[in-house]
This record gives C-alpha cells, sequence and structure tokens, in this order.
C-alpha cells in the first residue's frame, strides 16, 4: 500500500506543463510566496542558521511538578522544616524524598526518578531559574505553550513548524498526544493567525478537566484516536478507483483551466490522503515494537503507567517518522496541594520508566541528538505547606524544568533559586528566555521566525526573550 | 517545444526552472522567479512598507523605491550592475556595506542573477503605488495625510474611447481605465450557466437547482442576458438564503462564537439570539449605520414595542460575544480585558484600524495615541457587560444575562422551576450569607485571642461559599418569581457609573496616570460636526453615530471594501481589517472612494443595493478563463482582467452536499445545539447526551452550527472556517490532505452519498447509464462529456458491486470540481 501508485499527480504536472504552463505555474507561485499569504504548505524550509535539534518532544507535565522535591535539592529547607516563613501563618515544608547526586556529574535528582537517574542523569540540562507570570493554572498553562496567557496565539509547536515545515508529507507535522481539553484547550496547540496547516492533531481523546474526571471516573473524551482516518464501509480497492476517478475528472477541469492551482493541489490532497489512511495507523500500532522495546518503556504494567508509556513509545515512532513536534500530556496531575508525598510518588511512578525509556530508545537509534526532549510543567510549588496542610502552593517565582538531546549540554544545572527554592535569583529563565532557546536549538532566530497578522509582525517571544546561550552544548 | 518534450523524463521541478530560464528575456517571468523571492526573503523585513521599516531610508518593495534608493543613492541603475548599490551591497564588496546583515553571503548564482536582472534593464513589475510615504505615519499631522483618513473624494468617472460598448456601469470604467493603463483587456462574459452558478453562490452560498438553471437560460434566451440576471440578482436578494449567506460574512467579522473561549472555555447559550438577529438583519436590509447603532447602542435606540425593545437589545449581543477570561486573577483585569477586547473587535470591524495597539504605547505605525485608546476605555467601561456564566470552579467571573420582555414567546430552554424552590432556593442564599458572617466573626474573635482562624474561616470555605452563591444567584437569575423561565440575551447596557478612564502606564491598572481623559475618539479622524458625549451617556450610541458620519474617512470604505472582497474575491485592499499604514494600498483607489461615496449617499447604507449595482456589473460578468497574455502581466489578477476562480467556503461546500443529495433543510433550527444543551464548560460537551461527535448531525444549513471556540464541526474547522476569537475579513484556504479525508471517510458524506444514490436511482431508474449520467446532471448541472462517460464506464467496469453507484456519487462530491467556483 506504501507505493500505491502516484500515476495521477504525476500525470497532471506533466500535462499542466506540456500544455506550457509549468512555468507560468511557478512565476504565479513565486508572487503568491511574495506576498504575505505564502507558506501555505508543510514542505522543508531551512532554518535560520544550522540547527542542533531537528524536531521535539515536549513532555508536559501538566499542574506544576514540585521542583524542591524532585530537581532543586534545597539543603536549607531541609534543616528548616516547620519554621515559619517570612514571619507569616505559613510553615516550611522540607522535601521527604532523598537527593542524591548521580551520573559523572553530579546532578542532583531526588529518589523520585529513579531509572531516569540511574540512567540520563549525564544526559540532562537541568534549569532550576524557571519563572512565569502568573502562579494561576489555565494562564501559566496558555503562557508556556504560546507565550501570552492574554491573547490567543499560536502555539511553540505551531511556530516551530510554521519555521521548519515537516518532512513527512503523510503525516500532519505537529502532533499532541491526549492534550487537556481545559486549560485552554485547542489553544494550546493551535495555530491562531497562523494559516490552518501549522496546528496540531490532536491524536487520542482529550484529558478531562480533574474535577469532571473525579466525578465521573472518566479520564478520556470517547471516540477514535484520530478522526475520518477510516471508513469500514468502503474498500481499499473501491477507494482507489474512487480517487483514479476524481482524479480523472479534475484532470478534465485542469486542462481546460491550464492553471488551477486549487485543482491541482486536491489531486494531491487526495493521493496523500489515500496513503495516510495506511501510515497513520501503521504509525500509531505500538504492538508491533519488539516485545523488549514495550517492556523497556513500560507498557503493559497497570494504568496511567501504561498510558503513559505508550504515549512516550509513540512520540518516538511519530518523531522517526518525521513529524517535528510532537506533545505528551502525562497523563497524571502534578497539582499536588494536599498529600503531596502519596500523589508525587505515584506521579513519578507513572512517568518515570517510560521517560527514561525514551531516552534510551533514543540514544541506542542515534535519534538524541537531533531530538530535543523537554520536560516542563507550567510552574513550580511553595517550599512552604498549603494552610497547615501537607501540599504545596502554586509557585511562579521559581521553578525547573529539563531538556535533553538536541544540542543542550548533559549533566548540566543551570540556575538557581533562593536557598527555600521560592524564587529564581540566579540566571533567571522566563518562559520567552526558554522559548527563544528552544527555536535557536531548532535553528530559528525568535526575533526572525514572525509573521504579519493584521498589520504587525508577531512573534512567539512578542517583544522578549533572550537564548540561554548557557545551555547550549 | 522540443525541448519542453526533452525534459518530461527530468524530475519536475528541475524541469520548471530550466523553463523559467527559457523565458527569461520574456518580460518580467525573470524577476518574479529569480529576484522578487530573494527580495521577500532577504530585504523586505528591513526595506518595505508592509514591514514598516526603510532602513536607510530605502524602500525595496516597488519599482520607485528600488530606482530612487535611500540614503546612499539609487539602490539599482538599469543596464549598470556595477553601478547598483544593491549588487555591491550583497556581493559583500564594501565592507560597511554587507547585506543581508549579519547573514551569510547569498549564493553566487543569485548574485549573478541579480547582475543578469539589472544588465537587461531591471524589468520591475511592482510599478503600483504603495503611497509616498516611506515612514510610519504615526503623528496627527502626518496621519491625517495618509490616504485612509482622508476623507473620500468624489473622482471623475473615466471614460474608454477603445472598448467604449464594454462598460456597463461606473465601476466597470474605473476597471477598464486601469486595465487599459497597462494594456489589458477585459475578458469576455462568462457562459449563462457558470454566471448563474457564480450568482448562485455569492449571493446565497448554494447551488442552483436545474430546475433554476434551465428557467433562467430559458429567460435568457427570451429577453437577454441583462434583464435575465437583473431579474435573478432581485429574487436572490429576496430570498431568505440572502441573509444566512452575507449575515455568516459578518459573523466573520464580529468574531462570533457561542463560547467564552480562552482559558476557561464556557459556552454561551444565548448567542445564537445574536446570530439570526444578524442574518435578519441583512434579510430586511437595514441600513448599515443603523446596523452599527443597533449592535454598539441598540439599548439605547427608541423602540416602538416590546418585539423591537428585544431585537434591539440582541443586536448589542454584538459586544459581548468576545472571548473573555473567566479565570482572570482580577475582576477589575478582567473588566479592562472585556473593554480592550470590544474596542479591538469594533475598531478593526468597522475602521480596519487597530486602535487597540495603543493599550501599552502609542500606537507604532498609525496615528492613535494612549489618550485616544483610552477615550475609548472610558467608554466601554461605563457600560455594562452581559455575557452570562454561571460561577463555578474554573469560572470566577460569573455574569449577568438581560432580562427581554417575556411577552413575546421567544424560545427558552431553561426549565421552569417550583415556586417552591425558589423560595427555598432565596431562603439558602440568606441562610449562607448568615453562616459566613457567624464564621467569619468567629473567625476574627479567634485572630484577636491569637488562636488560628482557619477552623473557622478558611479561603476555601470562602471560596465554596462564593460557588455555591453563584450557582443559586445563577439559577435564580434565570427565573421569575413564580419559577417560569426568563427570557434571557447577552448584550450590553449603560453601566451603573459613567465615568472617563485615566490612563495606564504600560497598560497596566497598577499604574495610572493622574489626568482622566475625556470619552471620545481618535483624534485623527476630523469630522466637521462631531458628536459630543453627555456627561451622563456612556458615549456608545456617539460612537456610532461618529462612525456613520458622512464626513468619516473609514466606515464606508471598509464596508464597501469588504462587500467587494467577497464579489471579486479579493479586497480593492487586500488586507480587509487594515486600511492603516502596515495594511495593503488599495488596487483601485479611486474606484474605492467612488464606492464608498455611491454607498452613503445613492445606496443610503443598503449593502443590498450596493451587491446588486456590482454583480450587475460587467466586470463581475467576466469569465474566469486563463489567458496567457494577461496573466504574464498581471498573474494575481489584481487589476481584474477575468473573474478570480475561489474555493468554495467551509458552509457552501456542507451546503452544496447537502443540496444535492436532496437532504438539506432549508428552514431555520430553533436555537442552536449550544442553546439547547446549557450553560456548560467545553470541554464536557462530548458527553452532553444531545450532541453527536462530528458536532453535526444536521442537515439544517451551515450557518446554524454551533460555533464553540477552540471545538468547531469537523467541516468547519478542516475548511477553513474564521478563527473566532479574532476580526476576520478574509479567511484562509488550504489545501492538504485531512480535507480528502473528510471526502473518503466522514459520516457526513457517507450519508449525504447514500441519499444521492437513492435519489438518482428514483430520478433515473436502474439502467447504469442513464443513472450516472443523471447523477452527473444532478452534481455539475450538466451533461458529462465523452471523456466523462468513458471514465465513468470505467470505474463501474472496476466496480460493480451494489454500492457502486454511491461510490460514484461519493466520488462526484469529492471533486474539487465541486468544491471551485469558476
Amino acid at each position: 500500500m506504501m507505493n500505491a501508485p502516484f500515476i495521477p499527480s504525476r500525470r497532471t504536472l506533466l500535462k499542466s506543463i506540456s500544455s506550457g504552463f509549468g512555468y507560468l505555474a511557478y512565476a504565479s507561485l513565486a508572487a503568491e510566496e511574495s506576498s504575505k499569504a505564502g507558506r501555505k504548505n508543510l514542505s522543508v524550509r531551512s532554518p535560520h542558521f544550522p540547527a542542533r535539534a531537528k524536531q521535539v518532544i515536549f513532555l508536559c507535565m501538566k499542574g506544576g511538578p514540585s521542583h524542591v522535591d524532585t530537581f532543586d535539592y534545597k539543603p536549607e529547607l531541609q534543616k528548616r522544616n516547620g519554621e515559619p516563613w517570612r514571619g507569616g501563618p505559613a510553615r516550611l515544608l522540607s522535601s521527604a524524598q532523598e537527593f542524591k547526586q548521580h551520573g559523572e556529574s553530579g546532578l542532583h535528582i531526588s529518589s523520585l526518578f529513579p531509572h531516569l537517574a540511574k540512567n540520563h542523569a549525564d544526559d540532562l540540562c537541568v534549569i532550576n531559574s524557571m519563572h512565569t507570570d502568573l502562579p494561576n493554572h489555565p494562564q501559566a498553562y496558555a503562557q508556556l505553550h504560546t507565550g501570552s496567557f492574554q491573547f490567543v496565539r499560536p502555539s511553540l509547536g505551531a511556530w516551530s513548524l510554521y519555521g521548519l515545515g515537516s518532512s513527512n508529507q503523510n503525516l500532519p507535522g505537529f502532533v499532541t498526544l491526549n492534550p487537556p481539553s481545559d486549560m485552554g484547550g485547542a489553544n494550546n496547540y493551535g495555530s491562531a493567525f497562523l494559516p490552518a496547516i501549522y496546528q496540531g492533531a490532536k491524536i487520542g481523546g482529550g484529558q478531562l478537566p480533574a474535577l469532571f474526571s473525579a466525578l465521573s471516573g472518566k479520564t478520556e473524551e470517547p471516540g477514535p484516536p484520530m478522526k475520518n482516518i477510516d471508513n469500514p464501509h468502503v474498500s481499499r480497492k473501491t477507494q482507489r478507483a474512487q480517487i483514479d476517478l476524481i482524479a480523472g475528472l479534475d484532470q478534465r477541469k485542469l486542462e481546460h483551466d491550464h492553471y488551477h492551482p486549487e485543482i491541482e493541489g486536491s489531486i494531491q490532497s487526495f493521493e496523500l490522503a489515500y496513503r495516510m489512511q495506511d501510515e497513520i495507523p501503521d504509525v500509531l500500532d505500538i504492538q508491533s515494537e519488539p516485545e523488549s522495546i514495550q517492556k523497556l518503556y513500560g507498557v503493559g504494567r497497570s494504568g496511567d503507567g501504561d498510558r503513559f508509556a505508550k504515549q512516550c513509545l509513540l512520540a518516538r515512532r511519530l518523531v522517526e517518522s518525521g513529524v517535528r513536534f510532537v506533545e505528551v500530556t502525562a497523563p497524571t496531575s502534578w497539582d499536588h496541594h494536599s498529600l503531596l508525598n502519596q500523589n508525587l510518588a505515584k506521579s513519578s511512578e507513572v512517568t518515570d520508566q517510560p521517560i527514561a525509556a525514551l531516552l534510551t530508545d533514543l540514544k541506542n537509534r542515534g535519534m538524541l541528538k537531533d531530538t530535543l526532549v523537554v520536560w516542563s510543567g507550567e510552574f513550580g510549588r511553595t517550599p512552604y505547606a498549603q494552610g497547615l496542610g501537607d501540599g504545596r502552593d502554586h509557585n511562579n517565582k521559581g521553578y525547573s524544568m529539563w531538556m535533553a538531546g538536541g544540542g543542550v549540554k548533559g549533566g548540566y544545572a543551570h540556575g538557581s533559586t533562593d536557598d527555600f527554592g521560592y524564587k529564581a535569583i540566579d540566571k533567571p529563565v522566563h518562559i520567552h528566555d526558554l522559548h527563544a532557546t528552544i527555536l535557536h536549538l531548532l535553528g530559528l532566530d525568535h526575533e526572525r521566525l514572525t509573521y504579519n497578522y493584521a498589520g504587525r509582525e508577531f512573534r512567539l517571544t512578542d517583544v522578549y526573550g533572550n537564548v540561554v546561550t548557557d545551555i547550549v552544548a | 517545444m522540443k525541448l519542453r518534450r526533452t525534459i518530461f523524463f527530468v524530475f519536475p521541478v528541475l524541469l520548471i526552472t530550466d523553463l523559467s530560464l527559457a523565458v527569461e528575456s520574456t518580460d518580467t517571468a525573470f524577476f518574479e522567479s529569480k529576484i522578487r523571492p530573494v527580495l521577500v526573503e532577504n530585504c523586505y523585513k528591513c526595506h518595505s512598507v508592509e514591514s514598516g521599516k526603510s532602513k536607510g531610508g530605502l524602500l525595496l518593495d516597488t519599482q520607485a523605491g528600488t530606482l530612487q534608493g535611500g540614503d546612499n543613492g539609487p539602490a539599482v541603475v538599469p543596464g549598470k550592475p556595477d553601478e547598483s548599490l544593491l549588487v555591491a551591497a550583497i556581493s559583500h564588496a564594501q565592507p560597511d556595506l554587507e547585506m543581508p546583515p549579519k547573514k551569510a553571503r547569498l549564493p553566487d548564482g543569485v548574485i549573478a542573477d541579480f547582475k543578469r536582472w539589472i544588465e537587461s534593464g531591471a524589468a520591475d513589475p511592482r510599478t503600483e503605488s504603495t503611497g509616498s510615504l516611506s515612514h510610519a505615519p504615526t503623528d496627527l499631522e502626518s496621519g491625517r495625510k495618509f490616504w485612509a483618513f482622508q476623507k473620500p473624494q468624489p473622482p471623475p468617472v473615466p471614460k474608454s474611447d477603445k472598448n467604449a460598448p464594454w462598460p456597463k456601469s461606473d465601476t466597470d470604467q474605473f476597471i477598464l481605465a486601469s486595465l487599459e493603463k497597462k494594456d489589458l483587456t477585459p475578458s469576455p462574459d462568462a457562459a449563462p450557466a457558470v454566471l448563474l452558478r457564480r450568482l448562485h453562490f455569492d449571493l446565497t452560498g448554494l447551488p442552483p437547482s436545474q430546475e433554476e438553471q434551465s428557467a433562467f437560460l430559458k429567460r435568457v434566451d427570451e429577453s437577454g442576458i441583462d434583464a435575465a440576471l437583473a431579474e435573478r440578482t432581485d429574487q436572490l436578494l429576496a430570498s431568505k438564503s440572502f441573509g444566512e449567506r452575507w449575515g455568516r460574512h459578518w459573523l466573520d467579522v464580529a468574531r462570533f462564537a457561542e463560547s467564552s473561549g480562552k482559558e476557561s472555555n464556557f459556552t454561551f447559550p444565548e448567542a445564537w439570539r445574536y446570530r439570526d438577529y444578524v442574518i435578519d438583519a441583512f434579510n430586511r436590509d437595514i441600513p448599515f449605520d443603523q446596523f452599527i447603532a443597533e449592535q454598539l447602542a441598540g439599548d439605547l435606540l427608541p423602540a416602538k414595542d416590546d418585539a423591537e425593545r428585544a431585537r434591539l437589545l440582541i443586536a448589542t449581543g454584538y459586544l459581548a460575544i468576545g472571548p473573555i477570561s473567566l479565570n482572570a486573577m482580577s475582576k477589575e483585569q478582567s473588566l479592562a480585558d472585556v473593554a480592550d477586547e470590544q474596542i479591538n473587535a469594533s475598531t478593526q470591524a468597522f475602521m480596519a484600524t487597530t486602535v487597540a495597539c495603543a493599550r501599552c504605547h502609542d500606537h507604532k505605525f498609525d496615528p492613535v495615541s494612549m489618550e485616544d485608546y483610552y477615550a475609548m476605555v472610558g467608554i466601554f467601561r461605563s457600560s455594562k457587560t452581559y455575557y452570562g456564566t454561571a460561577v463555578g470552579p474554573d469560572n470566577q467571573l460569573g455574569g449577568d444575562l438581560i432580562h427581554l420582555p417575556d411577552s413575546l414567546d421567544l424560545p427558552v430552554f431553561y426549565k421552569a422551576i417550583k415556586p417552591e424552590k425558589v423560595a427555598e432556593l432565596k431562603q439558602e442564599k440568606i441562610d449562607l450569607i448568615e453562616k459566613e458572617n457567624e464564621a467569619r466573626k468567629k473567625a476574627e474573635q479567634a485572630v484577636k485571642e491569637g488562636k488560628d482562624p482557619s477552623e473557622f474561616f478558611s479561603l476555601q470555605m470562602a471560596i465554596a461559599g462564593l460557588w455555591r452563591k453563584g450557582a443559586i444567584d445563577g439559577q435564580l437569575s434565570l427565573v421569575g418569581e413564580e419559577g417560569n423561565p426568563n427570557t434571557m440575551c447577552m448584550g450590553v447596557t449603560e453601566g451603573e457609573e459613567i465615568k472617563n478612564s485615566p490612563v495606564y502606564e504600560r497598560g497596566e491598572l497598577a499604574t495610572p496616570l493622574e489626568s482622566e481623559v475625556p470619552r471620545g475618539f481618535p483624534e485623527v479622524v476630523q469630522l466637521s460636526d462631531p458628536p459630543e458625549i453627555p456627561d451622563d451617556e456612556s458615549g456608545r450610541l456617539q460612537y456610532a453615530e461618529w462612525l456613520t458620519h458622512p464626513d468619516h474617512p473609514l466606515t464606508a470604505r471598509v464596508l464597501a471594501n469588504r462587500v467587494w472582497k467577497h464579489l471579486f474575491r479579493t479586497g480593492i485592499v487586500r488586507t480587509t481589517d487594515n486600511f492603516g499604514f502596515n495594511g495593503e494600498r488599495p488596487s483601485h483607489p479611486d474606484l474605492l472612494d467612488h464606492l464608498a461615496l455611491q454607498l452613503v449617499t445613492e445606496h443610503k447604507w443598503s449593502v443590498k443595493g450596493l451587491i446588486r449595482e456590482l454583480v450587475l456589473s460587467r466586470s463581475y460578468r467576466q469569465s474566469s478563463d486563463f489567458r496567457e497574455s494577461a496573466f504574464l502581466k498581471d498573474p494575481e489578477n489584481r487589476l481584474l482582467w477575468r473573474m478570480s476562480k475561489r474555493r468554495l467556503d467551509a458552509e457552501e461546500i456542507r451546503d452544496a452536499i447537502l443540496f444535492v443529495s436532496g437532504d438539506i433543510n432549508l428552514t431555520r433550527p430553533v436555537a442552536s445545539i449550544i442553546g439547547r444543551t446549557g450553560d456548560r464548560n467545553a470541554a464536557l460537551l462530548p458527553f452532553a447526551k444531545n450532541i453527536p461527535a462530528d458536532l453535526d448531525g444536521s442537515v439544517h444549513r451551515s450557518v446554524y452550527l454551533p460555533v464553540v471556540r477552540d471545538r468547531l464541526p469537523d467541516v468547519l474547522e478542516l475548511f477553513d472556517f474564521a478563527e473566532s476569537s479574532l476580526v476576520t475579513g478574509d479567511r484562509e484556504t488550504t489545501n492538504v490532505p485531512m480535507q480528502a479525508l473528510y471526502f473518503m471517510n466522514s459520516d457526513f458524506v457517507e450519508e449525504r452519498s447514500t441519499s444521492f444514490a437513492q435519489r438518482v436511482k428514483s430520478d433515473a431508474g436502474s439502467e447504469r447509464e442513464a443513472q450516472f449520467k443523471a447523477a452527473f446532471q444532478r452534481c455539475f448541472n450538466r451533461r458529462p462529456d465523452s471523456e466523462e462517460i468513458v471514465l465513468a464506464t470505467e470505474f463501474f467496469s472496476n466496480e460493480p458491486g451494489p454500492d457502486s453507484l454511491k461510490r460514484y456519487c461519493q466520488a462526484l462530491l469529492s471533486t474539487a470540481t465541486f468544491r471551485n467556483l469558476d
């Protein structure tokens, strides 16, 4: 099926050229490119400068993981458990996790992530000095994804795809796996004013808002993993005949019109669509992976652990097939306002093994050097307990995230928060800086990657953003 | 010919390049293929009107700018590459003049192209004036000189001698004059059947039926094309499908949607009333100046009866349906954001000007100051917006709705509750407040005694109380004293307090500057007797009067341009929502002024009047056929040497499929799925019982599909529906495989193909050839030609199964030919 004949569209092209209009088509397309409406396809485009990463896997840790329990080791906090925070009613809450140094680099990773610590400490580039504008989920989540919490703006994945195109035209260039259906929903993988071809394709049902999920016992929206990818009522043979008929009729029209990019494009789209029907289910079919690989990721574990293992494995398969940007939303919330230690244990258990496996797998395939893996939530958590309880509140002033592969330094910790992990003080990195840096790693200059909408050149980083050159390998 | 034949077997892209070289001597093709793309890619960013930058005083986006050059002299001297600074700059011949800056030198081949281009005379088709300004007119004085801020003056109507019989209207004279200037001629009239299809889609968004086509062709034979067209135009303008098509155009501009969008996406169950209001307004041809006043200030206009009062209140829904952050950190911030959205949406919609850019700083490209912006903020902050969502988790900002007169018997979907329940809810609220007050007192006491107060009253308790009270308020606001459901709508009324706004430094509420700005409008617009805002009114009514004042330079032009865009595929100003410095300049400035003045004086703001004038012009009647010589001179068809082809938009595609399959229900459904489902987080819609997975499942016209922000019906999502959080005067057209998958695999197309085939069978009987001919006729309103018959015969011989007619019908609906208009 993969080698299905491509005759109609080639015939189209040749016929249109043989009738003498090929060069006209080109001239006109050049003119179209010159208008701001250009870039309406996903073909590969050169970056602004040589890229260090060719693709991105964004592991989104929705809810805001506690940095002082994971990657930001704070001895001072450990010593002063229970003391009042800045003279107020709040009490410092030390971490119950054991922090050890790992790998040759001696990177601090807590006992929550044994797989990651054991195998990949020297691959991780941890930024301990992240900060974002607001300590409120929806806004911070939107800012993490689009740079803006105030306006509907294109997402990081859409900008990446706009900048670079995609090498596999049979698949969407930007895929998001089981994104949350709240927290801004489709805005987080939308293209806003960029042409719609840059928006993320959602694969798998959206994750439901926590409250509703708790009430209903359902975690995902119903429905197939992807819409319209299959028609149970018709055979491939019949579809092939249909597509030949469609192409034949459109070909007649094209011959009459001489030059008609819409018609020509449609003939090609049907050919591509025909092949996508097989390619997408193939990519989605993780059962075709060897058992050893499935086991590595933890496919077959219980519940959310199994689900996340499959997501991570699928992410690898997607980037391997040429998808530019894949986001994976972990099926666990890190919003641990209470029962911190039980909940942290649960969320880490779900994510640790699959993430470590993903890095191992990418490395073994020689893909990690070209693939930027990003692990982040929308913010971190307070070093003090919430109320007098056993959880932590939102903290936007300082938190941790990490990247690996794709041209970042491994075994490296960048910047730091104060003694308690409350506020980023050394080399603070704002979300805009992170975005500028991710684009930089992809070979894109965040100040030059612009799109003119309503009379203004827009960019992902608005008027902000500095590339964090320290972390570039 | 020989050349072409020999390279048939070469990789196509190479082939194209070679061919473009083969014609380099002809005209501007070399420029288009080799020079323009390089300029666009590397130079426009700093040297073009569109970027708003002219570094070193140099603009490279016009021939004039390129020849004139910048501070260092001419960039290009035709015939003399050695004297052309552009060549020196891109060759890095001088160390202080290396272009593009901070980048590797362009490839040698490209530099050679530039030399060759200049040597052969530097042919450059970019002769259209992009305005004489080389820098953005941000001060009042230069702003008032900018074309868009100057009042339109009646231009002399040109008269052609060469093509005297062609023009039928003043519009045609303008079009012809600019064609003749470029030695171009208009195209011949399209065939009557092609014209009829064009007219039907453009006016109603539906194809003509076979009967309508026969009747029309007969009429053309009897009384000629002019009379037949005029008659058909009047019929279509009078049909209710007209409002469903043109109302939808306005809904794009009005960023209409049935949910709040943004982070906490709550549905707006009453938004559909505004949708129906818009459709009805277009069908009644409410003069556009009045239409503006109704939407901005319908609550302040006189109404003769309850029905009219309701209609006018619903009209103000325009200001309430914008995207809103329901999870904002503070109420104050949220109100500021609502006003900002209202300013942004209305100035872009009516004036194609981005006033909201001046929230944080004076506008960088247009003559709009922060004072202008905050003068308008005062207007909207003195008004109250009713967006009506219930308080709850994820929504800290519940909003009210406007109570419409109950006497009207409008559709209402809230359930009645028993009168006892009303009393019960009221009592519950009183109890809650009492309990909270007690708890608060105890907590205060605890603080005094140095004890932990949270035992008595915590933040969580306060929030829980707020949600519960909010929920009670929400329920009570929807019913009367007797528990009977109220009739409600979204909209705007005057606020409790009428007050001016201070200027906020950097747009931040924490940093107001001392002086207030009186409520008013951007100063760059000069009117002979501008409306004054009384102390006790918000100023919305005056905003409408100001916009539609005969001296206003923008409103009529912007509207005429929007109408033009929908009939001629591209605006006279291509950037329909931006007439500012960064927008494009008009292709036919005189024609635009002429139409704007006609609209006001001749048509008295009647949109139907303007449409009628334009579709009956000769320009509109042109064939869309390709003409090589004209194409080479004007590949983008900016001068209208033919009618441009267009793909049908999402609604037309779906409606045409419904129409051909015979399934279409042309009546208006009551409300919308969202209206019938009620208030909820959009994330929960997939669980609502009556909502199909593709958010479609109906056979009504597409304008009645639900429009939930970020959660559109598949067909709208796939075929480039307007982004409903933004003002959209011009949709994108993309061509992607996901669209093909919709035709191949969606339930909607599957169901329509079934009905289509059934209808064909009942029309044409059981004979195969009669069937496929009938199907073809039904789909394309013409008989298949011999080659099309061969294709069909081939298909059926390969696919003899019982389903084959249905699959044939599906293929016809899937052709690009079906969804493209000539």
